[in-house]
Parts: C-alpha cells; sequence; structure tokens
C-alpha cells in the first residue's frame, strides 16, 4: 500500500509538495523498512554513500593484507607507497567529499519535499519578544 | 611518562626546555584572549550554559566542532603514533577523520531534531528509563574524565618548553585555567571560543609545516602531496618497518582500531551537544562537513609531520642538536623508537630540530596548548550537564531551580578537573592512546543505543538497558585487562594476553559494538513494544517537517507534529 502511494506521488504531485500528504509522525521507523517516499529516497542515498565510504576506508588495508608487494612497492608521487597515501590522505579526503556530496543531496531533497528551514530567523524573534514580555 | 625517560642513560628529552619570552608571552595573551571572551559571553541561563541559546551557524559551528575534537591527541599524539607505530598509526588518522561521515548521514541531523540538552538525554527520553539515563550520565563522566587526561598530559609537555616549568606545574597551571574559563563561560563562551582555538590551533600547526617543508628544501604549496620523496627516504634509508603494512600490528588490529575510532566517534557526548548548538538541521548537516574539513586540514598534516619529524630525528638540521637517535640511547635503533616525551612532543620538536627560530616553535607550541584546552572545556561541559542535568535535576530533585543547576554544574567542573589534573600528574599511558580508550567506551556503550534508538522504533527499554551494560562490560573488561591491572600491579603485558589480542583495550569496540546489538534486538523483540509517544519521538526525529529553534521532538510529537500551527 504504501509503495502504491509512493509512485502516485512521484509520478503525479508536483514538485515541492511531494510529501505533504505523508503524516510521518504515523509511520514506522526501521531503516530496512522505510515507510515514506521521503524516508526511501533518503536511504537509498545513505546506503550507497556508505558503500562507497566501505571502499575507501577500509579498501587499501585490505588490498595491503592480500597483495602486501604491490601496494608497498608501487610508489607515487615522487616516493609515497600506495598503501601509505591511499590510507593517510586519500581516505580523509574521501570521507569529506562523499559528506559534501550528501548534504548537497539532503538540500535537493529537501526542496523536493517542500521543506524550508529559512523561517527559523522569524521563529527565533517572536519568542525572543514574547520572553521580554513576562519578564 | 616522565620515568621511562629517566631510565634511558639519563636521557630526558631533546625538546629543550626552558623559559622564552616570545613563546611565554605568545601563550599569556592566549589565555587572556580565552578568558576575556569567555567572560564576554559569560551565561546565566541553562540554555546558554549547555547549548549556546542554540544560535550558532554552520561555519563558526564546524570550527568548533574542529576544535573541540582535535585536541592534544590529534595536534601531538597523532603525529607520534604514525612516527612511532607507521601503518598502524595510520589507523587514528582514517578512525578520527572518517568517522565524522558516518554521524553525518546516520545522526546528525536526527539529532539536532530531538533537541534536548545532553547526550543521557536522549538516551533517558528514548528509552523512558531514568536508570538508562543514569547509565549514560555516568557513562559520559567516565569519558570525559579518561579523555581530559590525555589533555592534561599535552598541557604539561608543552609547559615545559615553553614556560620551563617542570611537567607537574604545568599540568596544574594550564588546567587551572581552563577550568576558571569553562566553569565562567559555558557553552556559549566555549563555543565562541572554540571558533578562535581553532584557527590558533590550525595556524599554528599549518605555519610549523610549511616551515619545516620550506627550509629544508622538502616541499612548497601542498606539503601533504609533495612529502613523497621524504617518505620514501625514510623508509629506503632509514626503516621500512615505518611504512610497511602491519610491520607493527596485525591487519585485524588495525581494522578493530579503526572501526573503534569510526563507532567511539558517532557515540562521544561532546560531539553530539554540537549538534543541539545549532539553529536548525540543514545547520547541523553542513557544520559536520565544515567541521570535517576543518578537521582534515589537521590530519592530512599530521603524517606529514612524523616523515618530516622522523627525518629530523634521525639527522638533525639543528646545530648541536642531539637525540636519542643520534646519542645511541640504549633501546632507540631507529625514529620509531624514540621515548615517548620525545614522541609527544614530536610536532614541537620537528620545528626545533629544523632549527626554525625559537618564537616559531613557541607557536607550535602553543597551538597544542590550545589544542587541549578547547577540547577539555567540551569535556568539562558534557561532564557538567550530565551531573547538573542528568543526575542532578532529573534523578534527584525534579523541581530544581536554574541558579542550583548552574552551581552543581560548576561544582562538577571544579571537582573533575582537579581529579583529572591528579591523575594527569603521572599519566597511565600515551596521550593518543588514553583518549583511543575512551572511545572504545564510547562506541561500546552509546553507540548501539544511539543508533538503534534512531533508526528501529521497537528498541525497547530492557533492551537499551542489556546493550548498555555488554557495552560497559566488554569496554571497561578490555581496558582493565591490557592497561589499568597491568598498571597498578606492576604485571607486565595483559593479564590474559589471548583476550588482549581479540578485545584490545584501546580498540574494543569491534567486538562490543556487535555484542551490544546482539544484546538490544534479542531483549527488545521478547519485550513489549515501546509506549506511542516514544515511538512518536523517533518518527519526529526523522521526519522532514521543519520544527522551531528551541523546540525538542518530545513537544511535536506531544502537539501533533504540526509546529507551524502553535
Amino acid at each position: 500500500m504504501t509503495d502504491e502511494r509512493a509512485e502516485t506521488d512521484g509520478g503525479t504531485a508536483t514538485v515541492g509538495d511531494a510529501g505533504q500528504s505523508v503524516d510521518y509522525l504515523d509511520e514506522e521507523i526501521n531503516i530496512f523498512k522505510p515507510a515514506t517516499p521521503f524516508m526511501r529516497d533518503n536511504l537509498k542515498m545513505i546506503f550507497g554513500l556508505f558503500t562507497v565510504w566501505l571502499v575507501f576506508i577500509f579498501g587499501p588495508a585490505t588490498a595491503s593484507y592480500f597483495a602486501p608487494e604491490y601496494m608497498f612497492e608501487t610508489r607515487i608521487l615522487g616516493g609515497y607507497p600506495l598503501s601509505f597515501f591511499l590510507t593517510a590522505i586519500v581516505a580523509p579526503a574521501a570521507a569529506l567529499a562523499l559528506s559534501a556530496v550528501y548534504a548537497w543531496y539532503r538540500d535537493k531533497l529537501d526542496d523536493k519535499y517542500g521543506v524550508s528551514h529559512e523561517s527559523e530567523g522569524d521563529a527565533g524573534t517572536a519568542t525572543a519578544a514574547t520572553d521580554g514580555g513576562n519578564q | 611518562m616522565i620515568e621511562p625517560i629517566l631510565l634511558q642513560n639519563g636521557y630526558e628529552t631533546a625538546l629543550d626546555p626552558g623559559f622564552k619570552l616570545i613563546p611565554a608571552l605568545t601563550i599569556v595573551a592566549m589565555m587572556v584572549l580565552f578568558l576575556g571572551v569567555g567572560w564576554f559571553f559569560r551565561v546565566a541561563a541553562v540554555d546558554d550554559l549547555w547549548v549556546a541559546g542554540r544560535s550558532i551557524g554552520p561555519i563558526e559551528n564546524g570550527m568548533a566542532i574542529g576544535a573541540n575534537w582535535m585536541s592534544a591527541a590529534s595536534y601531538l599524539g597523532v603525529a607520534a603514533l604514525v612516527a612511532t607505530a607507521g601503518f598502524y598509526g595510520l589507523g587514528f588518522v582514517v578512525g578520527w577523520t572518517t568517522g565524522y561521515f558516518i554521524l553525518l548521514i546516520f545522526m546528525a541531523a536526527q539529532f539536532r531534531r530531538f533537541g534536548k540538552y545532553t547526550a543521557p538525554d536522549f538516551v533517558g527520553d528514548r528509552f523512558y528509563s531514568d536508570r538508562a539515563r543514569g547509565i549514560a550520565a555516568f557513562t559520559t563522566l567516565v569519558i570525559a574524565f579518561v579523555y581530559a587526561i590525555g589533555q592534561g598530559s599535552g598541557m604539561g609537555l608543552m609547559a615545559q618548553y615553553i614556560l620551563g616549568l617542570s611537567y607537574e606545574a604545568g599540568v596544574i597551571l594550564f588546567m587551572g585555567v581552563t577550568i576558571a574559563y569553562v566553569a565562567l563561560s559555558g557553552m556559549l563562551g566555549a563555543t565562541k571560543n572554540m571558533a578562535i582555538q581553532y584557527v590558533i590551533l590550525i595556524l599554528a600547526f599549518t605555519i610549523g609545516l610549511y616551515a619545516i617543508g620550506w627550509t629544508q628544501g622538502w616541499s612548497t604549496v601542498l606539503p601533504y602531496l609533495e612529502a613523497g620523496p621524504q617518505t620514501a627516504e625514510l623508509i629506503d634509508a632509514f626503516n621500512d618497518e615505518f611504512a610497511e603494512p602491519f610491520a607493527v600490528n596485525s591487519f585485524y588490529m588495525w581494522i578493530a582500531l579503526v572501526v573503534s575510532l569510526i563507532l567511539g566517534t558517532c557515540g562521544l557526548p561532546h560531539v553530539l551537544v554540537r549538534f543541539y548548538t545549532v539553529d536548525n538541521e540543514r545547520t547541523a548537516r553542513w557544520s559536520t562537513v565544515w567541521g570535517l574539513f576543518f578537521i582534515c586540514l589537521l590530519y592530512w598534516g599530521t603524517a606529514t609531520y612524523a616523515v618530516f619529524g622522523g627525518l629530523l630525528y634521525e639527522e638533525p638540521a639543528q646545530p648541536g642538536a642531539e637525540t636519542a637517535m643520534t646519542l645511541g640511547v640504549e633501546g632507540v635503533d631507529s625514529f620509531m623508537e624514540m621515548p615517548p616525551g620525545d614522541s609527544d612532543a614530536l610536532v614541537a620538536l620537528a620545528a626545533q630540530l629544523a632549527d626554525l627560530p625559537e618564537w616559531l616553535v613557541g607557536i607550535v607550541a602553543a597551538g597544542a596548548v590550545a589544542a587541549a584546552l578547547a577540547t577539555t572545556a567540551g569535556l568539562f561541559i558534557s561532564a557538567s550537564s550530565a551531573a547538573a542535568h542528568d543526575i542532578y535535576t532529573n534523578l534527584y530533585k525534579q523541581n530544581a531551580t536554574q541558579r542550583e543547576q548552574m552551581i552543581v554544574g560548576r561544582t562538577t567542573i571544579l571537582v573533575i578537573g582537579v581529579l583529572v589534573t591528579i591523575v594527569a600528574l603521572d599519566p597511565p599511558a600515551l596521550i593518543g592512546e588514553l583518549v583511543a580508550m575512551s572511545f572504545a567506551i564510547a562506541a561500546c556503550v552509546f553507540f548501539p543505543v544511539f543508533f538503534l534508538g534512531l533508526w528501529w522504533e521497537n528498541a525497547t527499554r530492557e533492551g537499551a538497558l542489556a546493550g548498555m551494560l555488554t557495552g560497559i562490560v566488554v569496554s571497561f573488561g578490555a581496558i582493565l585487562n591490557d592497561t589499568a591491572i597491568p598498571m597498578y600491579t606492576g604485571v607486565e603485558g595483559a593479564v590474559s594476553a589471548e583476550l588482549a589480542t581479540i578485545v584490545p583495550g584501546l580498540a574494543s569496540a569491534l567486538v562490543g559494538v556487535p555484542l551490544a546489538f546482539i544484546a538490544i534486538i534479542v531483549v527488545s523483540l521478547v519485550t513489549n513494544d515501546p509506549p506511542e509517544d516514544v515511538k512518536r519521538l523517533v518518527r519526529q526525529c526523522h521526519s522532514p517537517k521543519p520544527m522551531q529553534r528551541m523546540e525538542s521532538a518530545e513537544d511535536a510529537a506531544a502537539d501533533g507534529g504540526s509546529p507551524a500551527d502553535d
């Protein structure tokens, strides 16, 4: 049933109110069973990026374990052993790049589902004004 | 840390101790600045003390994440571990950077939406249990304590170089300043200070690295990418164990270490609280990206520092300088065997051995003090909030006034500060190792309940208690086995060597986290589902609908989840 609704939403709803018909407080949270279209889009990206991350973080060490000669004897950039460079420099860089991709993707997803974080300033001012009145 | 140095033929350290005017003035100016900022942003309300009024933007919070994160362990300890443990040491670089990605995709925004004050708040509310909250608050205090010892130790080492004080006097002096300014300014002042501290520490670290590269003719624009020839020289001429994978420690130990540090990143209370201080969840996400960028700037340099430092340790450029290596101290046959007092000071030592001017070496050392201070501040705040907010107010006196909370919070900072100072006078391990132990505890105890609490609404109170107790048994047990008991009984090595190879105290999470996950899942399946309002709370944490700045997920879930209607 959820799947059906998702397809309909994706096919017909205009961008901006794709998520408006869902009451998120009624949908179960289970990382392997996303209940809403928003959750499905989000988790697809999360698992995709997570897989890439695994390769960059544990790949070089695992490769060094199975092919020690190759990973250590191969020298790049004037002398770094491949294993050393991939671990010390590339792994942190990969995590950074993947993080930026995810944050950027979530911004796009927010647009798609008509989510805005721009009204925060107004809410803050209103609260402050009320507080002032009470004192 | 002092004793083993003295044992080796009277060799103390290659770092020139003694009072130095310009570095001393630098550090005094820095301390005055921190206290001034702390005073200017001093706080009287708990919102400001613990979550900075939820007013911090992404770049500023990113810098605060960086400063809060990068302690003496990052600034001094990682270069030390890479230099002395080679490829195994690179596990610290990987583990302490890449974990932020996991935090970002699985937790950062959800925690912002949860929107309370402390990590134990999450555990207590999500698992509707005061006992769970109590265990979480206790663990928070232990983590802050273990973690801060390493910082005090780094402060003491740098005080020797800059002020010519004894190690002990340095620890006491700098911890005293830290305690004073955290107690005064709370989270708002600390956050403002952390941004400043980040700028100071990253400039000091980077300037040192560039200056070494330039003066030795090794690198020009990007030392991280240009140090290849020096790495090759270090391996081929002196010691190929340095970069050879698994020469120092096994593949299993490498993986266990990296997993522990990554999951520990996601479980540390003083890291999580940085997501409570931002104005909304989009800021929480982008501040994580900024934070990781700021962190990478330093971590890329640690391996380069280790390479430069290793070469200089073998052949100092400073006229007349001697190191344990050139002196031929017994047991030191290569730079990888340098005594702990040298390795823990390697970043400043490398600058000194490269014959950089004294004021420049002083700046590098001052950066280390800023790093240690910023992290200690974050830890003390998480400890004081655990004591005042979670233990005193939530468990002991429900109607405690803000004034009472502030008093309890500040008293906790004072007490824990004094305890840390005492233990740091004679620390039980290297700076980086001490910090890694607190990560293992955070990973085993907190990560499973945070992760399942956020991503599986049917995780129950009983499951969480079982999971946290499993985590405590594994992580504390591992540390007792290979560090605490041997140290205080004088036993050589671990109590059980077999156990220490499977579950090392530094890296118990590879075993501990799966066990805790199993405990939570199994117990949750056989106990009653959580109440409906708790499930709604979890859903609200994941809902894409915007919330107001000061609202928590609990408020939103209770009034039907439409905050815009109020």
